[in-house]
């Protein structure tokens, strides 16, 4: 009975996420040519520079050997070398190129898939997902997608062809001078094995190390004002110079050890090796100076790769540590199972808590504890709580982002979990503390949810009714001005009144409202009230809020206190019977809270009283 | 033409120091290392000597193949490549420890100056400075600092070897020297070119790149938008723009470095197939030998590297000077703030007497101009008025954070420029808007003044803020972590953690900067009944931005450019119908329980 198809999606190729090394190479088998090029002309390229220590090999051949006219040999294996080096100058570059168009599409395809899926995804899952956390996986950890292509993987196809190249070479040559090659490459390898494991937790803690000194700064310069008002400097600079002693220490470490790196002594061992047993070769005849000479070119070669792999093998780490993240948000799950022949109907507005509990991980506390209150259809609700009592997890669960943990939770006297979640959801609409505005026009924002199908009038009216249309028209062009990135910078409260438009605009039976912002002078905050009375006409409204007028006159507040609600009712109500209510009037003088220890019995008495 | 200053962020307090100077600064830093830098200074020479060798042997060696006494010298050559093999690197172990233990302990002392110069620096200079740009003139910018002694120190060593190398060169033909020299212009230029191509369309790209990352992160807020409203189609036909843009900007850029190497190598390349051409003909016009022709074509390779990377070590090089300089510009900044003596200043009562006092940020825009008042000891003073009116400059003249031009501050009658300043600071509580929390738990942060207070005295300072309730909101009571900077903590409930620690501080007079920010309704009960024990019996200056603060202050200080217009308590002041009703109308009326848009003000008299 669930839904498991994709909410959005575009045609194109799909791509195989069953691992981040498959998904990699889906992605760049897409672009063949490109591979080819980078691929084949690495491997090109890789030869013919092989094929230099050859031909200069044979220059000396050809000049020490006196066969037939030295001079025209010269000069013929001086062309020949000429073709090879511009030969491999052009291989180079298209290897270098395609592998960076490769990188580019990488990253560019990768994000372009990352942001269809998002698409794709629920509600809920959005709900849940900080905007912060996408964000770092659309910019580094695709970026780092295309850094491991180059200059990763360049250079790691490149070292390992330049390594495993001159080997084929120097077989060509002769067998035998495979010898000194060989034993290097096995004793090079267990080397550098001990190396990195000796550098690893090394670097690590230099890098950690370096991040508390950092951290630690960073709070001792912001917080310096405590500091200094508390004459707490010794302490802190006990503290820093401990920080940077210890980064030292590291450092110093680090550096002993990247001063031990063997391969380099061994490099050289290799090559008094070879030049031993070349020079053996040619004595007996197996080999001629020149071939020697190549020989000692093709052992020079395999110098590059021992100075670079220690580089190349973290930046593919980082790659596929970054293609398993952003696979991990593309193949998430987190749909709230349906019912195919949910409830679909107008909802009037009636919202029912019975009993409800809820956690959002089984193992932790719950959120919420017997929560069981109810409104009524055109109601507004002022929930009001200390932060994390709970206030914005009750309003998820009315769309149904999430899911009670027991109890339930009815609306029009039928459980959500009955209703279909299109009907449901499409009538609740929630404007949240934080307002997303496009980069569009006032115009574009305000008739957002109707997709451009609203009429100018609509759009206008809407303004108006969410006092938004005084500021629209002082802006350069009113309705067509772009705001955001690349338009005006809109205030909080002239954000906060589009977002009203925009509600205004989709009209809601129920309207989730978050107003624990604040404007700090008057005239913005009648504006912003005015807009906010005009939008709860004739809605059940669920209503977050700090302000002390808007609980006050609210049909009905919810008092909550670490996820259970202390009591619920009118204002009146609540002042005459709750102590904690009381509490946040008692600092006002206009609220007549009575004498504060006098207790509730005494109130009680005389109800109506208080206004 | 803004993008061009992009990234040159200079401060104020920056001063250019003429190169003698900094290389004076600089090498003072190294004088107590004088012994191991030159240890790794010989090691240098030795280094680069035994690697400058090789190549000679392999000459040799090539001499000796054409002169067909190989046989007797060979196992000697070889014998020699492993040795100097070996040698170079023993040397270079020796030089690079020794240079890491040298640049790690000039590092350290040199942030050590600057974390130093960091804790003296006035409010002032924190107040012009982003944290950040000074965090990072102490680590990145010393870190710069470690970069350029290494660099030095490869630099040269790479030079020494180019320098061998063409020593050996000469000696054997100085034709074919002249030639292979060549490369070195061609390759200089070559580095020098891609550097400038390189830096302009990294510019580029990075401008770019920020315009496209911003609209990324637009777009990824607006998918939840999107799926609240059903409009995806919209917003993916926004995205697919910035993405393809995205694309093409980092492919040029890329290009553009891509083709760098294989270009210098093509270079590298080109000399090779000259050398064998003019070498080998050399060799049979018996002008040279073999082994020189052997030597010379080796001589191409020894030379690219140490040229490509010294064209890139230059400009690393420079940003390390600079990184230096901005570092002592740090340590050398001038103090604003100067006491003309140390008094201790003994327990404070906390009169607080302002008599004429001038003072403005600019000393051309003075903010307060003949400025007097009189607070006495004990007393809850508001402070109220417009943005700009100079309330919070009060506070900072006198948590003492600002110097003022003119006049007297005087605290209970004594010069506060006489008295020991951290002596007088310890007295002084002061709670900005946000209150700052170190990383740790809420009672380390409570303790922050009083390092050896009690656990029990802590645990009473946090009951007796609030009842104590906020306690138990928290997950784990007074050990609960409050994350970096605070951020675990609501704004509400790190403002009641700075009120119990300043009962644990225990100052004479309180210097508070009320929020303005929305604190829900029960926390700010607990903030207001946690006030009204924390400022009873203290010197308290309230810089008030809530109604139920006003209510309840001694007296009421109504401030407009500087000058004191209006004082009194609220409902003498209301029934007057003066400048606070003004200031009450525009910033008080909402926050009344009764508020209605658009009602409640109070009438102002006059023509004010």
């Amino acid at each position: 009975m669930t839904t498991s198809q994709s909410e959005f999606s575009v045609s194109g190729p799909r791509h195989d996420r069953r691992g981040p090394v498959r998904w990699l190479w889906s992605h760049l088998r897409r672009h063949p040519l490109h591979l080819i090029g980078f691929l084949g002309g690495s491997l090109v390229m890789v030869v013919l520079n092989a094929l230099v220590p050859q031909f200069t090999g044979d220059a000396f051949d050809a000049v020490l050997g006196k066969r037939g006219e030295p001079l025209d040999a010269l000069g013929l294996i001086a062309l020949a070398l000429l073709a090879i080096v511009l030969a491999r100058g052009l291989f180079d570059l298209v290897a270098r190129l395609s592998s960076e168009v490769l990188a580019k599409r990488l990253e560019r395809d990768a994000r372009d898939e990352l942001y269809v899926s998002l698409l794709g995804k629920s509600q809920t899952f959005h709900n849940r997902q900080r905007v912060g956390d996408l964000m770092a996986r659309a910019a580094n950890d695709i970026r780092q997608l295309s850094i491991m292509i180059t200059p990763g993987a360049d250079l790691i196809v490149d070292s390992g062809l330049t390594g495993l190249v001159p080997i084929f070479f120097i077989a060509s040559i002769d067998l035998r001078l495979l010898l000194a090659p060989g034993v290097f490459a096995v004793v090079f390898a267990i080397a550098l094995r001990r190396y990195m494991k000796q550098l690893n937790p090394v670097a690590t803690r230099m890098r950690e190390e370096f991040g508390e000194l950092n951290a630690g700064l960073n709070q001792a310069v912001r917080g310096i004002e405590v500091i200094k008002v508390t004459a707490q400097e010794g302490q802190e600079r006990l503290r820093f110079r401990a920080n940077a002693r210890r980064y030292r220490d590291s450092f110093v470490k680090n550096g002993l050890v990247q001063a031990r790196y063997l391969p380099t002594l061994l490099f050289s061992f290799a090559m008094a090796g070879a030049l031993w047993h070349a020079l053996y070769l040619q004595s007996t005849g197996a080999i001629t100076i020149g071939e020697l000479v190549a020989f000692m070119g093709l052992m020079g070669m395999l110098g590059f790769p021992t100075q670079m792999s220690i580089f190349t093998f973290s930046l593919m780490q980082i790659g596929i540590v970054s293609a398993r993240r952003i696979l991990g948000i593309m193949t998430a799950e987190s749909e709230i199972e349906q019912r195919a022949d949910g409830h679909a109907a107008p909802i009037s507005g009636e919202i029912v808590f019975e009993d409800v509990t809820f956690a959002y991980e089984d193992d932790e506390d719950a959120a919420l504890r017997g929560v069981t209150f109810t409104v009524r259809p055109g109601e507004t609700v002022a929930i009001v709580g200390e932060t994390g009592s709970g206030k914005s997890t009750l309003t998820k669960l009315v769309p149904r982002i999430y899911d009670a943990t027991s109890g339930r939770i009815l609306v029009d006297g039928v459980d959500v979990r009955d209703w279909d979640l299109d009907s449901l959801r499409s009538q609740i609409s929630t404007i949240e503390q934080d307002i997303v505005l496009f980069s569009r026009s006032v115009s574009e924002n305000i008739a957002f949810g109707l997709g451009q199908r609203a009429d100018h009038e609509a759009v206008v009216r809407a303004a108006e009714d969410a006092q938004a249309a005084e500021f629209i028209a002082e802006l350069d062009d009113g309705y067509d001005t772009v705001i955001g990135e690349r338009g005006v910078t809109l205030s909080g409260g002239q954000r906060q009144r589009l977002a009203i438009a925009r509600a205004l605009l989709t009209d809601p039976a129920i309207l989730v409202l978050d107003d624990s912002t604040s404007a700090i002078d008057s005239a913005t905050e009648d504006l912003i009230q005015q807009a906010i009375g005009r939008i709860l006409e004739g809605r059940t409204t669920l209503l977050i809020t700090h302000r002390l007028s808007q609980i006050r006159w609210a049909d009905k507040v919810l008092l909550l206190r670490r996820g259970e609600v202390v009591d619920f009712g009118t204002h009146d109500e609540l002042i005459t019977r709750s102590r904690l209510y009381r509490r946040i009037f008692a600092h006002y003088d206009e609220v007549e809270t009575d004498g504060a220890g006098a207790g509730s019995k005494v109130l009680a008495g005389e109800q109506g009283g208080v206004r | 033409m803004g993008f061009i200053m992009d990234g040159l962020d200079a401060e104020d307090y920056d001063r250019t120091y003429s190169d003698r100077d900094l290389l004076r600064r600089i090498i003072s830093y190294f004088r107590p290392k004088l012994g191991t830098m030159l240890l790794v200074a010989t090691m240098i020479v030795l280094v680069s000597a035994s690697q400058a060798a090789i190549p000679a042997l392999g000459s040799l060696a090539v001499d000796a193949l054409a002169d067909g006494t190989i046989g007797q010298v060979g196992w000697l050559l070889t014998a020699g490549i492993l040795v100097a093999g070996a040698f170079s690197w023993v040397f270079n172990f020796v030089r690079q420890k020794n240079s890491a233990r040298v640049t790690g302990d000039v590092v350290l002392r040199l942030r050590e100056d600057a974390f130093d110069a960091v804790l003296e620096r006035d409010l002032s200079f924190y107040d012009e400075t982003p944290s950040g740009k000074i965090v990072s003139r102490v680590t990145s910018d010393t870190d710069d600092f470690a970069t350029v002694s290494t660099l030095t120190m490869d630099l040269i060593s790479q030079t020494l070897m180019v320098g061998f190398v063409t020593v050996l060169l000469f000696v054997r033909s100085v034709e074919l020297a002249l030639m292979t020299l060549l490369v070195v212009p061609i390759v200089v230029g070559l580095a020098l070119l891609f550097r400038r191509l390189a830096r302009s369309s990294t510019r580029r790209a990075q401008r770019s790149l920020s315009r496209v990352n911003a609209n990324l992160q637009e777009t990824m807020g607006g998918i939840a938008v999107a799926k609240n409203f059903r409009q995806e189609r919209q917003v993916y036909d926004e995205f697919g723009p910035i993405n393809r843009q995205s694309y093409q900007v980092t492919l040029r850029q890329g290009f553009v470095f891509s083709t760098i190497f294989p270009v210098l190598f093509l270079v590298a390349g080109l000399a090779t197939v000259g050398l064998v051409q003019l070498g080998g003909t050399a060799v049979l016009e018996g002008g040279l030998s073999a082994g020189d022709w052997y030597l010379f074509l080796q001589g191409v390779s020894l030379f690219w590297f140490p040229l490509t990377s010294i064209a890139a070590f230059w400009s690393q090089f420079q940003q390390g000077l600079s990184a230096s300089e901005r570092v002592f510009a740090l340590i050398d900044a001038p103090p604003r703030v100067v006491q003309s003596a140390a008094e201790p200043p003994g327990r404070l009562a906390g009169r607080i007497e302002f008599q004429g006092v001038t003072f403005g940020y600019d000393p051309g825009h003075p903010v307060l101009r003949d400025f007097d008042l009189l607070i006495e000891a004990g007393e809850t003073v508001a402070l109220v008025g417009h943005t700009g009116a100079g309330k919070s400059t009060l506070s900072k003249l006198i948590t003492r954070f600002y110097e003022f031009q003119e006049g007297r501050l005087l605290i209970d009658g004594r010069d506060i420029r006489t008295l020991e300043l951290g002596a007088y600071r310890s007295q002084i509580g002061a709670v900005p808007q946000a209150p700052f929390l170190f990383s740790g738990t809420v009672a380390d942060n409570i303790r922050y003044p009083r390092p050896d207070a009690g656990d029990e005295e802590v645990r009473a300072a946090a009951a007796a803020v609030g009842g104590g309730d906020w306690i138990d909101a928290l997950p784990n009571g007074l050990q609960t972590d409050v994350g970096e900077h605070g951020r675990a903590l609501s704004m509400g409930q790190r403002q009641l953690v700075a009120l119990a620690r300043l009962l644990i501080q225990d100052p004479a007079i309180v210097v508070l900067d009320e929020a303005t920010a929305s604190v829900d309704p029960l926390t700010e009960a607990q903030i207001q009944e946690g006030l009204d024990l924390v400022l009873a019996g203290r010197t308290s200056i309230v810089i008030a931005h809530r109604l139920s603060t006003i209510e309840h202050v001694d007296r009421i200080i109504v401030l407009d450019h500087g000058r004191i217009v209006e004082e009194g308590d609220h409902a003498g002041l209301l029934a007057r119908g003066g400048r606070y009703c003004e200031v009450y109308n525009t910033y008080f009326r909402h926050q009344s329980p009764h508020y209605r848009a658009g009602t409640g003000f109070v009438s102002v008299a006059g023509g004010d």
